[in-house]
């Protein structure tokens, strides 16, 4: 007899893994997180009739359906347009130093003859190697920087309620991270703000690709006062009589009608050029003297992938809690679309790491939302989905894994 | 003071070698038998196999490679990476190594390199040292390729491989290896300052200016090198020549 | 043409095979009598401790076998723990008794201690003849000072030095590098894996083996 088991957040009852890479159905496209809804339906990832993921849909055309000489030649076409020749600023790289946006400023500037101004939102709580990094990104990789820390009061409270009411506690960092681009480029009349990665590569709608600009939604709320973070709009948080509408000017979006008329435009640089994320590793390394985690990353095999942030690994638990995917099998996902590992390969690193618990910076982490040991757990037990989750003998495991060896598999 | 051995250091995962930065990254430069067999031709004087990925997946999986390199290539080859067991280290030599290298397995049970060096003989047993600096003078031990920290202080391992019988020790430089930013001089002073087995240095090298700055600092017995030879950044016999000039002695 | 591998469960048998095999010889590998006795040259390998070499020959019931092959004047060559074994005794791990062709000892060797004298010897190293010049012995036509390479912590002194062929310094001692006595030669380092200059020793072993007859 198989039981009907309830998919929470609207997800996929059945759960299934990409032919290809690691990735299941379950995995969510982004969404624009100032209006995320507790228990809002998620938009997950595609996947085609012949079982095989969006991501790698997207992978396979890079790989033999793109001219990426004639892409070369559209960038630098494009910032041709933009291009200062007064010494001013004409590009804007938001980014904290990492792999992405360490190789994303630096080769505008050294290889393209453009002027960055990086921009960094700033990491909940930085990490040693995160800060270090950081630092030289400027120093080594000869760069400026402008680092904006919102109020930490604030923020801490936002991520908390995020944490127990969406448990997505990089909800309110995500609102900040995608304004900060645009509206550091209407501050400093800079009209090009240039990501790295594209979406795309992690699975979003398709048709997303064809156009290089970013959906304007995602940054842009023209209500600012129902702006949502962890689940509480910004009206409720002045009316709880701790904060005013003064304390939100991190998070409010610049208008989109001004950032329209200002001429900002917002591209990926991953739409013209080939990206892979361990070449910007290495580029990063050779050229803006990043350093590698020093040791694994908890909860997966690599070294060199989002390691800035303390409460970095708490984000990944929570996909993994909530969808069933943690750190591991995203790092893998795109190693084995990158012809780095196979997908058998895959699938062994994700057994060995993918559940592991982020220890190293657990007190610092429930000290940061203000939460107990116990909380925190309740909190994470309430939104295992039922589709993904069983517990068996007091213990938690995954329904189904890549391997085929979950409960019921 | 001997010859200087220059040794290949090819990291290998599946069919391709690789080369990492940080003991991290698994990008593909070439085919582990026509390099082995590029570089013999071109007068190197040892050849180490690493099986990078070795930590990953729990195995040592280079009999293929080392059985076909041992028919292009007639000099000593060392095999390391996951080498667990007794029976492993009889299946590297069987599949042609002359020494295995140990790391993981020697820190979780010291009595493994007793143990190998007293049924290969020393000469067979190289104690391969991951070293990450952790302040000033000290450098602690890692395992599973550059992941894992220990607790290890490496000057103490170092000692205690060469009591357990290791003949020696390769010591590689995490915080280098892959930069080609040059070797770790303070680290390799200390461990041959310390240890009287022979040091294969490893970590950091561009070219041979590196390797004779290194070699002026301290008593090193080899230089195993990566990217210097992948990326094509000297040649070998001028590598060799730069040495000799700079009174070096080499096998030319 | 039969070139026999003595197998007794030690050294890199592959490595020589291998070796061989490049030079167009396909080597067998066995511990038989018979093929032992009617090859046209034996190598004896071997790596590792005396003391563990002699045990497994004993133990195979070599020692005898070899001692009548090298009466027949067909070739011998002993690589490194299988040169040492062709003397009489070593001094590693107490006194064990070697095989006996060549008289002398083996002993461990001599270093001053300095840091940069360290044991094992593991290296590329001259080897310079001793009294004649090496012309119909496995070192024929090897430019002089060649670099070999050795790994050996214990060396072989033959009593009589007219079985000294080459030599090699290594921390300011001059010690016996590869020996002859009429049929049976020994290196103390391994020709398999010295390169090109390596194989050419091969082939000379070889052409011996074809002349059937001691020099």
């Amino acid at each position: 007899m198989s039981e009907k088991l309830e998919a929470y957040y609207g997800l996929p009852s059945k759960v299934r893994f990409c032919k290809k890479c690691t990735i299941s159905n379950q995995r969510p496209n982004s969404t624009i997180e100032f209006k995320n809804e507790k228990n809002e339906k998620k938009q997950v990832i595609n996947f085609n009739e012949d079982g095989v993921c969006s991501a790698c849909v997207f992978h396979e055309e890079k790989e033999i359906g793109i001219d990426w000489e004639q892409r070369d030649k559209n960038l630098k076409t494009l910032l041709t347009q933009f291009k200062s020749n007064d010494g001013s600023y004409d590009v804007i790289v938001p980014g904290s130093g990492g792999k992405d946006s360490a190789y994303t400023a630096h080769i505008l500037k050294y290889k393209y003859g453009m002027n960055p101004l990086t921009v960094t939102w700033s990491p909940h709580i930085y990490t040693d190697v995160g800060w270090k990094n950081m630092q030289e990104w400027m120093h080594t990789g000869g760069l400026d920087n402008i680092l904006y820390t919102p109020n930490g009061k604030l923020h801490g409270e936002m991520t908390k309620n995020a944490f127990h009411n969406l448990l997505h506690p990089f909800q309110p960092f995500i609102v900040g991270q995608r304004i900060i681009g645009p509206a550091m480029a209407k501050k400093f009349g800079v009209k090009l703000v240039m990501y790295g990665e594209n979406q795309a590569e992690y699975g979003n709608a398709i048709e997303e690709n064809i156009n290089p600009i970013m959906n304007m939604d995602f940054f842009s709320s023209d209500d600012a006062l129902s702006m949502k973070f962890g689940s509480v709009s910004m009206q409720e948080y002045i009316d709880s009589g701790n904060y005013t509408k003064d304390d939100f000017a991190p998070y409010i979006p610049p208008n989109k009608q001004d950032l329209i008329d200002a001429g900002v435009e917002v591209h990926y640089l991953g739409y013209y050029l080939k990206w892979d994320p361990q070449e910007c590793y290495y580029y990063a390394v050779d050229n803006t003297g990043f350093q590698a985690n020093p040791v694994r990353t908890e909860g997966t095999y690599s070294k060199y992938s989002s390691i800035d942030d303390k409460v970095d690994p708490f984000h990944y638990l929570t996909t993994l809690i909530k969808f069933g995917i943690g750190r591991c099998t995203y790092d893998s996902a795109q190693e084995v679309r990158n012809d780095k590992i196979t997908r058998d390969e895959a699938a062994y690193l994700i057994k060995k790491y993918d559940t592991e618990f982020p220890h190293i910076y657990f007190k610092e982490f429930l000290e940061y939302i203000g939460a107990t040991e116990d909380e925190f757990w309740k909190t994470i037990d309430k939104h295992r989905s039922p589709h993904i989750w069983k517990e068996v003998n007091g213990e938690w495991k995954l329904r189904h894994t890549v391997s085929k060896d979950g409960t019921d598999d | 003071m001997n010859k200087i051995r220059l040794i290949a250091r090819l990291d290998i995962k599946n069919e391709f070698v690789i080369k990492s930065i940080h003991l991290e990254g698994l990008r593909k430069v070439g085919n582990p038998n026509q390099l082995a067999k590029k570089y013999y031709e071109e007068g190197i004087d040892e050849i180490i196999f690493m099986d990078a990925v070795a930590a990953y997946y729990d195995r040592n999986s280079l009999s293929e490679i080392i059985q076909k390199a041992c028919k292009d290539v007639f000099i000593p080859i060392t095999v390391g990476g996951g080498i667990r067991n007794i029976k492993d280290i009889q299946q590297a030599l069987n599949s042609g190594a002359d020494k295995v290298a140990i790391n993981t397995q020697a820190i979780n049970n010291p009595q493994f390199i007793q143990e190998a060096s007293k049924i290969f003989g020393s000469q067979c047993i190289v104690s391969s040292i991951e070293a990450k600096k952790i302040s000033d003078g000290k450098w602690e031990a890692y395992i599973e390729n550059g992941r894992e920290p220990t607790g290890l202080d490496v000057l103490e391992w170092a000692r205690k491989v060469k009591e357990l019988g290791a003949g020696e020790i390769m010591l590689t430089s995490i915080d280098r290896e892959g930069t080609k930013k040059g070797f770790d001089l303070e680290l390799n002073q200390m461990v041959a300052n310390a240890v009287s087995i022979p040091i294969i240095s490893s970590g950091g090298i561009k070219n041979s200016d590196d390797a004779i700055l290194l070699l002026k600092n301290s008593c090193i017995d080899a230089i195993a090198t990566a990217s210097t030879l992948h990326y094509n950044l000297e040649e070998i016999q001028d590598f060799k020549q730069n040495l000799a000039n700079n009174g070096v002695k080499v096998r030319l | 043409m039969k070139i026999v591998i003595v197998d007794y469960d030690l050294g890199n048998v592959r490595s020589i095979l291998n070796a061989f095999e490049q030079i167009g010889i396909s080597p067998i590998l066995s511990r038989d009598k018979d093929d032992i006795l009617n090859a046209d040259g034996l190598i004896l390998p071997g790596v590792g401790a005396f003391s563990h070499g002699m045990k497994n020959l004993h133990k195979y019931s070599l020692v005898e076998v070899l001692k009548d092959y090298a009466k027949t004047g067909k070739v011998l060559l002993g690589i490194c723990l299988g040169m040492q074994m062709l003397l009489d005794e070593s001094e590693e791990f107490g006194n064990t008794q070697g095989i006996g062709l060549i008289h002398g000892k083996v002993i461990k060797l001599p270093t001053k201690d300095k840091n940069n004298e360290k044991l094992p010897h593991i290296c590329w190293n001259e080897i310079e003849p001793k009294h004649q010049n090496w012309n119909d012995t496995i070192l024929n036509s090897i430019p002089l000072k060649s670099d070999m390479y050795f790994v050996h912590s214990y060396i072989a002194e033959p009593k009589d030095d007219t079985n000294i062929l080459s030599t090699t310094v290594y921390s300011d001692y001059r010690f016996c590098s590869s020996l002859k006595q009429g049929n049976v030669y020994g290196c103390q380092f391994h020709p398999e894996k010295s390169a090109k200059i390596g194989l050419e020793i091969i082939k000379n072993f070889v052409n011996i083996a074809k002349e059937g007859k001691s020099v």
